[in-house]
C-alpha cells in the first residue's frame, strides 16, 4: 500500500487516452508522492479532467485508455476489475467535485448522504452520527448537528463543498482528486475552500491531484505543476519554478494573458485563435501547440518534441526558445489612461431601487420579498469604462438589467443623454435602445441557433425599414472585421463557432446600432484566459476606434482593473465602495472590498495566500 | 400527516367547490338543452297527454332550467340526489351500491398497472442498449396503440372464450350470495365477515377487467420511469455516488429511483383520472355492476337525475385522486416541503 515515503501514491506511465482510435491524451507520465499536491493545469478541453475520469472510470462514451498504465499503490487502475476498483473508490481514493450543489442528491438530507458514505465505509450505525458531526466540525461548518436534517438546496455552494470535502476525508484516503473544486464558488469562498483542503491534506498527509484552469491558483495550492495543452504535457516542475520561471511559450502565454491585480497595467499579450476541440487533437502535427506558437519554426510541425530537462525536476516540451528566458509572449505596452471629455454622461442612474415581492408558492404562502438593488447611483461618461464588482447575489446583474430596461425599477431615475428613460415605453424606450446595448454572459444561449452569423449580427436592422439585403451584408462584413472575426464565418451557424467566436458575434451584434455604451454582464467569465484576453483587448480597441463606453459587470477584480478606470463594489444590493479603480483596489477602505482583494492570490509568491483568517466558520 | 399536507388538502377542497359548481351547471344545462325526454321514455305506450303532464310536474320538469338547477343544487347540498326517473329509486342509493364496486376495480387496476409499470420501467432501464429494451419498447408501443375497451374484448376472447380459465361476466359466481354489507365494499366485507369463497370469486372476476384497465396505465408508467431514470443517472450526484464506491443497486434504489419517481407520480395522477373514464366501457363489457354501468343505463334511458349525479361523482373522484397524488408528491419531494 502507498504510504512508505518515497514510492509514489499515483503514477502514470505513458498513459494514453484515445477517442475512437485517435490519440487525445498522449503519453502522460507523472508521479504523486505521499502527502504531495500535484496540479494539473490547462484550459477547458485540454484533457486535464480526463485523468480523474480514468481513475473513477467515468470516461465519456467513445473514450478509452489505449496505452500505458496508471498505478495506484503499485496496482494498475486501468486493468483493474470493476469490483476491486469500486472497493478503492470512496475509501482509498476520494473525489471533490466541481459543482458541489449538484453533487449532492436533492431528495436526501446531508445526514442521510453522509450516513450512506459511512455505511459504505462499514462504520457501525451507532457511531455514524458522532463521526459526521466531528467531520463537519473539521471543515469548520457551524452547528453541524442541525445540518444533518437539511437538504442540499438549503445550503450555499460553499457549505455543500465543505460537506463534500468532509466526506472525501472521512476514510483517510491515500489520494484525493479535486477537479476545479472552487471554480463554481465566489472568490472569497474560494479562498476558504482552498485553505480547508490544503490544511486537511497536510494534517492527514493525503496526496492530492488538484485540477484547475487557473495557473495562479495552482501555483499557490500545489507542490508540483503539470501544464497540459491539447492532451500533451507541455511543462512540468515544482510549482514555484513553473510559475516564476515558465519556459514553455504556452505557459508563458497563460501567464501573460492573465491580468495582474497589481503593478503597471500593460496591454495583455494574446495568442491567436483557440485550442481545437478534443476530436481535433490527433490531427495537429508535431508539437500540438505549434499552430498558435509565437516562436515556432518549420521543424515544430514535423516532429513531437521530447520533454527536456531545463532545471531541477523542471521539464519542457519544446525544441525552441524554452532554454532562454526572454522568448515567447511578453506583456505589451503600458496602457495609458484615456482622458474623458467633459461632456454630460451617457448614462446616469440615480438612486435606483429594485424590490422583488415575495412570491406566493403553490400552497399560497407568501415569501418575504427582497431588495435586489438598494439605491444605486452610477454615471458613465462617453468613452468611460466603469466596472461593477461583487459576488453572486450582490445585485450587480439586476442593476444591469434595470439599466437596459429588462426590469422596471421600483423607484429612482435612469437617464440616457439627459433624457429620463425610466418609464420604459415609446420614445424613452427608443432612445435607450439606440444608445445602450447589452452583451450577455453565456455566448451560447444568447445566439439563436437557427440563424447564420450574418442574420445574427444585423438582427436589429430587421426592425429598421428599408434595410436591403445588400446593405445588411455590407454592415455584417464591417462588423466582422471590427470584432476580429473572419468574414467567411458569415454563413455559419452558432454551433459551428468556438466560444470566443460566439462572444465576438454577440459583441458585433450589440455594435450594429452604433450604441454609445455597452452593458456587459460577466461576458468573459465562461471563456478561457487566452480567449478572455482577446476579448478584453477587443473592448479596449473599440474604445479607441468608436469612443464607446462600457458598464462592465464582473466578479473578477483583475479583469475589472485591466479594463475600467472607475469601479463600484456591490454587496447585498448596496454600493459599498466606489472610486478610481487603482485607488479602490490598491487601498480598499470598506472591509468587504478588502476581503474581496485579499481573496485573490497575489502575483508575488512571497506574500502568503490564502490569508490566515480565510477559513472562518460558516 | 404534516401541516403542509393538511394545508394542501384544505386548499384543494376549497378549489374543488367552484370546479364542482361549474361542472354541475354544465352537465345540468347541456342535459336540459338536449332533445332528451325522460318522461316519454318512462311512460307506457298508451299514456295520455294528461298523464304525461302530471309526471312532468312531479319531477319538476315544467319549471325553467335555472329554477330546476337551483332546486337540484339546494337538495344536493342536503345530500338528496333526487329520484331516478327510470328506476324510480333514490339516486343516492343507486350510487352507494355502484360506487364501491367501481372504486375497488379502479384501485385494483391502478395497483396492477403501476406495479407492472414500475417493474417494466426498471427492466427497460437495466436492459438499456440491449435486446430486452427494444422488445419492451416495441411491446409498450403496441399496448398503447390499443384502447382499454378493445383490450377488454381481446382479453375475453383469449382467456374467457378460447382458453376458458377466467370469468368475464358480473362480479360474483351466480351460485354465491352477497355477504351482509358492512361498508359496501365487497372485497372488504367478505374478508371481515369471513366469506372467503365470495372474496376469492370476486377477485377472480376482477382479474380481466382490472387487467384491461391496467394496460392503459402500465406502458406509460414504464416509459416515463425509464426516461426519468435515464435522465437521473446522468446527474452529478449519481456520478459522485459511484465515485464514493456506492454499489450500483444502492445507487439505483436510493439515488436514482427516488428522483425518477417524481415525474412518474405526476403521471399516475393524470392516468388515475383517465382510468375512471375507462371504467365506463370496461364495466359495460364485463357486465360489472359499477358506476360505469349505472351511467350507461341512465344515458340509455334519458334518466337525467342519475346522469347528473354520476357525472358529479366522477368529477369528485378525479379531483380526489389528484389531491391524493399531490400529497404523495409532496411527501416525495423535499423541495416543496422546505423551500
Amino acid at each position: 500500500m502507498p504510504g512508505s515515503s518515497g514510492s509514489p501514491v499515483l503514477e502514470a506511465r505513458g498513459l494514453t487516452v484515445s477517442l475512437r482510435g485517435a490519440q487525445v491524451l498522449r503519453d502522460l507520465s507523472f508521479a504523486v508522492k505521499p502527502g504531495e499536491v500535484l496540479g494539473l493545469v490547462g484550459e477547458s478541453g485540454a484533457g486535464k479532467s480526463m485523468i480523474g475520469r480514468v481513475i473513477g472510470r467515468t470516461l465519456p462514451q467513445g473514450f478509452a485508455v489505449t496505452g500505458g498504465s496508471l498505478l495506484f499503490g503499485g496496482r494498475d487502475l486501468v486493468g483493474l476489475e470493476a469490483e476491486p476498483l469500486r472497493a478503492l473508490l470512496g475509501d482509498r481514493i476520494a473525489f471533490i467535485p466541481q459543482e458541489p450543489l449538484t453533487a449532492l442528491n436533492p431528495v436526501l438530507t446531508i445526514g442521510q448522504q453522509f450516513g450512506e458514505h459511512l455505511e459504505r465505509l462499514r462504520v457501525p450505525r451507532g457511531l455514524r452520527r458522532d463521526r459526521i458531526v466531528s467531520a463537519l466540525t473539521d471543515v469548520r461548518l457551524r452547528d453541524p448537528a442541525a445540518l444533518l436534517e437539511l437538504y442540499p438546496f438549503q445550503l450555499s455552494g460553499g457549505m455543500c463543498q465543505r460537506v463534500m470535502i468532509a466526506m472525501a476525508f472521512a476514510s483517510e484516503p491515500a489520494l484525493i482528486v479535486a477537479d476545479e473544486p472552487t471554480t463554481a464558488l465566489d472568490v472569497s469562498t474560494q479562498a476558504h475552500i482552498v485553505q480547508i483542503i490544503r490544511g486537511m491534506q497536510r494534517d492527514h498527509r493525503t496526496s492530492l491531484l488538484f485540477i484547475t484552469h487557473d495557473l495562479r491558483l495552482a501555483s499557490r495550492v500545489c507542490d508540483d505543476i503539470l501544464v497540459l495543452y491539447a492532451g500533451d504535457i507541455v511543462e512540468q516542475g515544482p510549482a514555484r519554478e513553473v510559475s516564476e520561471r515558465p519556459r514553455h511559450p504556452y505557459t508563458r502565454a497563460l501567464q501573460a494573458s492573465n491580468p495582474p491585480l497589481g503593478g503597471t497595467r500593460r496591454r495583455l499579450a494574446t495568442l491567436p485563435d483557440q485550442m481545437p476541440g478534443i476530436a481535433g487533437f490527433a490531427s495537429l502535427p508535431g508539437c500540438r501547440f505549434a499552430s498558435r506558437c509565437p516562436i515556432r519554426d518549420g521543424a515544430c510541425a514535423s516532429a513531437v518534441p521530447p520533454l527536456m530537462e531545463v532545471g531541477p525536476r523542471h521539464r519542457v516540451r519544446c525544441t525552441q526558445g524554452c532554454l532562454s528566458d526572454d522568448r515567447g509572449l511578453v506583456p505589451g505596452e503600458p496602457l495609458v489612461a484615456v482622458p474623458l471629455d467633459g461632456r454630460d454622461p451617457v448614462l446616469r442612474v440615480e438612486d435606483v431601487w429594485k424590490h422583488y415581492a415575495g412570491k406566493r408558492d403553490w400552497l399560497g404562502r407568501r415569501h418575504p420579498g427582497v431588495d435586489a438593488v438598494k439605491g444605486a447611483t452610477v454615471s458613465v461618461a462617453p468613452g468611460e469604462f466603469v466596472g461593477i464588482v461583487g459576488e453572486s447575489g450582490s445585485g450587480k446583474s439586476t442593476l444591469a438589467r434595470l439599466v437596459m430596461g429588462l426590469e422596471d425599477a421600483t423607484s429612482g431615475r435612469i437617464m440616457v443623454d439627459g433624457v429620463d428613460v425610466t418609464a420604459n415605453a415609446g420614445e424613452a424606450r427608443r432612445i435607450r435602445l439606440g444608445a445602450l446595448q447589452m452583451v450577455f454572459q453565456d455566448p451560447q444561449s444568447a445566439l439563436n441557433p437557427r440563424r447564420p452569423v450574418e442574420r445574427l449580427v444585423t438582427q436589429v436592422m430587421e426592425a429598421a425599414d428599408g434595410a436591403g439585403d445588400a446593405e445588411r451584408l455590407a454592415r455584417a462584413k464591417a462588423l466582422m472585421r471590427e470584432t476580429g472575426l473572419p468574414v467567411d464565418l458569415l454563413d455559419r451557424y452558432p454551433s459551428q463557432l468556438s466560444g470566443g467566436q460566439k462572444q465576438r458575434v454577440n459583441i458585433a451584434r450589440a455594435l450594429c446600432v452604433t450604441p454609445r455604451l455597452l452593458v456587459a454582464d460577466e461576458i468573459v467569465s465562461g471563456l478561457d484566459v487566452s480567449v478572455q484576453a482577446q476579448i478584453l483587448n477587443l473592448l479596449l480597441d473599440l474604445r479607441q476606434t468608436r469612443g464607446i463606453g462600457l458598464l462592465f459587470i464582473s466578479h473578477d477584480l483583475a479583469v475589472v482593473r485591466y479594463l475600467c478606470s472607475r469601479v463600484l463594489v456591490m454587496r447585498n444590493g448596496e454600493v459599498v465602495e466606489e472610486g478610481a479603480t487603482e485607488a479602490v483596489l490598491g487601498d480598499p477602505r470598506h472591509p468587504y472590498t478588502r476581503s474581496l482583494v485579499a481573496a485573490v492570490p497575489p502575483e508575488d509568491m512571497d506574500v502568503p495566500w490564502p490569508p490566515l483568517a480565510a477559513a472562518e466558520s460558516v | 400527516m404534516s401541516r403542509i399536507a393538511l394545508q394542501l388538502l384544505f386548499r384543494r377542497t376549497l378549489l374543488a367547490i367552484p370546479i364542482l359548481l361549474c361542472v354541475s351547471a354544465l352537465v345540468f344545462g347541456i342535459l336540459r338543452l338536449l332533445p332528451a325526454d325522460p318522461i316519454a321514455m318512462s311512460l307506457p305506450p298508451g299514456a295520455t297527454a294528461a298523464d304525461f303532464e302530471k309526471l312532468r310536474q312531479s319531477f319538476g320538469l315544467d319549471r325553467s332550467i335555472p329554477e330546476q338547477y337551483v332546486i337540484w343544487l339546494g337538495r344536493l347540498v342536503t345530500g338528496d340526489l333526487g329520484t331516478s326517473i327510470y328506476f324510480r329509486r333514490d339516486v343516492g342509493d343507486l350510487i352507494a351500491k355502484a360506487l364501491p364496486a367501481t372504486l375497488e376495480l379502479v384501485l385494483l387496476g391502478l395497483v396492477l398497472g403501476v406495479a407492472i409499470g414500475i417493474v417494466g420501467g426498471l427492466a427497460m432501464f437495466s436492459w438499456r442498449g440491449r435486446m430486452g429494451e427494444q422488445v419492451l419498447d416495441l411491446g409498450t408501443t403496441g399496448l398503447m396503440a390499443i384502447p382499454e375497451f378493445l383490450w377488454a374484448i381481446l382479453l375475453i376472447l383469449a382467456f374467457g372464450v378460447a382458453l376458458p380459465i377466467l370469468p368475464f361476466i358480473g362480479r360474483l359466481s351466480p351460485e354465491l350470495v352477497l355477504p351482509p354489507p358492512v361498508t359496501g365494499f365487497l372485497l372488504f366485507d367478505s374478508l371481515v365477515t369471513g366469506h372467503l369463497r365470495v372474496l376469492g370469486s370476486a377477485l377472480w372476476h376482477m382479474v380481466l377487467p382490472a387487467f384491461a384497465l391496467a394496460i392503459g396505465v402500465a406502458p406509460l408508467v414504464m416509459r416515463v420511469l425509464r426516461s426519468s431514470l435515464l435522465d437521473v443517472i446522468q446527474e452529478d450526484y449519481v456520478t459522485q455516488a459511484r465515485l464514493r464506491g456506492i454499489p450500483e443497486h444502492t445507487i439505483l434504489v436510493r439515488h436514482a429511483l427516488k428522483n425518477a419517481a417524481l415525474p412518474t407520480i405526476s403521471l399516475i395522477g393524470v392516468q388515475g383520472g383517465f382510468m375512471f373514464g375507462g371504467t365506463v366501457l370496461v364495466e359495460m363489457i364485463f357486465a360489472y355492476p359499477g358506476l360505469g354501468n349505472l351511467m350507461v343505463d341512465a344515458v340509455r334511458n334519458h334518466d337525467l337525475p342519475v346522469i347528473q349525479a354520476v357525472g358529479l361523482v366522477y368529477c369528485v373522484l378525479v379531483l380526489g385522486i389528484n389531491a391524493i397524488v399531490d400529497v404523495v408528491y409532496l411527501a416525495a419531494n423535499p423541495k416543496l416541503r422546505v423551500a
